[in-house]
């Protein structure tokens, strides 16, 4: 099994279930909503409030996605059957990281447009910067909870750890999300915090080379 | 590392170690009340720094040892590599908390505020609540993969280590202390105050390993 056979297969899962992805769409979309209400009516810096709502939203409902990404895992052997293929564990984790990154994906493209409306920042011209630096920032997240939800697969309460365990190793990613978007909505140009480019490439690369090194080991132990 | 059959040498080397570390932390105590000068804009709040220092020091070295451990249990798959990572994640957590506590504490006089969202603070903040995760997670674990699963995630939150070091340099318009430049009695007083810590990590290191070897031939027996 190459690891665009694991994506694919996860994707199918996800897509037969066609409850989980409306839930995920309407909990960050309700997420939007919550925040833009609790900021507004009048916005005081709205790039600035708007990139923080936009992103926290994907943040929160990614952990959905991945715990229901290892609950796949679990369901009729899911876990072992892909084991017992004799894929490699790097392309397994690739292959569930690509499919992780393609639900945030989804979700990122219907929390943007209603974010963009919500809060009235945004336009067309920067879209595609702000799509690359979402690709950035999703991939290092898919990479990381990914590999922490492997961690968390045998634990109780694993949603609430996956969290505690997740969220603070996100905040470069997270840190520099916010500041691009914020500086593409406010100036139009990406230039004054170049330097997060570089700090969430770093945290893609650490993520994905961690997991290259330790995610058989973790895969081992759940066995 | 402790082997049952040496036991009654651990038992001494660990008590020889408990005498000089209160030893030394009781010189050390003496020396930042008495021998180190009160400094001429903060006054004697600044003495918070021979425990602040030194505990963030420690705790470094702690959980450096916890990642040098990990990576050695994985590598030999032997249960002690993986009771010293444990053991030492423990005692840096101890540590951590004081820095977290005694920083506020410093800051209030230094910066008229208890917190601020400061690169360092913040950075080190996460890491305290990461490796608090390593704990909840190794509580609550099955033994079987326990080993292998802390091990991982002592190897994973190592990764915030550098962050936290490096942070006062890579964020501009960090009000943080980058390096503590001390001259005569200051100096020597931080000094010994870092021995001092680093000896008495040393001793409840040893404590707390004995208590796993127990542990450990507890579960054999039965």
């Amino acid at each position: 099994m190459t690891l665009i056979d694991v994506a694919v297969k996860d994707l199918r899962l996800h897509a037969r279930d066609a409850r989980f992805l409306a839930t995920l769409l309407l909990f960050s979309a309700s997420l939007v909503l919550i925040l833009s209400v609790a900021f507004g009516p009048i916005f005081r810096e709205p790039a600035h409030e708007a990139a923080a709502t936009l992103w926290a939203a994907l943040f929160f409902a990614g952990v959905l996605g991945l715990t229901r990404s290892l609950d796949l895992e679990g369901e009729a052997g899911g876990g072992d059957a892909v084991r017992l293929t004799g894929a490699d564990p790097y392309s397994i984790f690739l292959g569930k990281t690509l499919a992780n990154f393609a639900i945030l994906a989804v979700v990122f493209a219907l929390v943007l447009p209603i974010a963009s409306v919500f809060f009235d920042v945004g336009d067309l011209r920067t879209l595609p910067i702000l799509v690359g630096v979402a690709a950035l920032a999703l991939l290092g997240y898919a990479a990381w909870g990914t590999l922490f939800a492997a961690l968390a697969r045998g634990l109780k309460a694993r949603e609430l750890l996956l969290s505690v365990l997740l969220f603070p190793s996100l905040v470069p990613l997270w840190i520099g999300a916010v500041k691009c978007t914020h500086a593409l909505w406010s100036g139009g140009s990406i230039d004054p915090v170049r330097d997060w480019i570089k700090v969430m490439a770093v945290a893609d690369v650490i993520g994905l080379a961690l997991a290259a090194f330790l995610y058989e080991l973790i895969q081992e132990a759940s066995e | 590392m402790i082997e049952p059959g040496e036991k009654g040498f651990w038992i001494v080397a660990g008590r020889a170690l408990w005498v000089l570390a209160l030893g030394l932390v009781a010189a050390s105590w003496w020396a930042a009340a008495t021998y180190a000068p009160v400094e001429a804009q903060m006054g004697p709040v600044q003495k918070i720094v021979y425990v602040h220092v030194p505990s963030a020091i420690v705790t470094l070295i702690a959980f450096g040892l916890t990642f040098a451990a990990s990576i050695a249990y994985l590598t030999t798959k032997q249960w002690r590599w993986d009771a010293v990572a444990a053991a030492s994640c423990e005692l840096g957590m101890v540590f951590a908390t004081v820095v977290l506590v005694s920083g506020p504490l410093w800051a209030r006089s230094a910066w008229n505020t208890w917190w601020t969202w400061e690169p360092r603070l913040t950075t080190f903040l996460i890491l305290w609540i990461l490796y608090a995760g390593y704990h909840v997670v190794r509580s609550s674990l099955r033994s079987v993969s326990r080993r292998t699963v802390s091990s991982v995630l002592g190897i994973v939150l190592f990764v915030n280590l550098p962050i936290v070091w490096k942070s006062v340099e890579w964020w501009r318009g960090s009000l943080h202390p980058r390096n503590v430049t001390m001259t005569g009695e200051m100096r020597e007083t931080l000094l010994l105050s870092m021995a001092a810590w680093i000896v008495f990590f040393a001793a409840a290191m040893v404590s707390r390993l004995r208590l796993e070897w127990s542990r450990e031939a507890a579960a054999e027996r039965a």
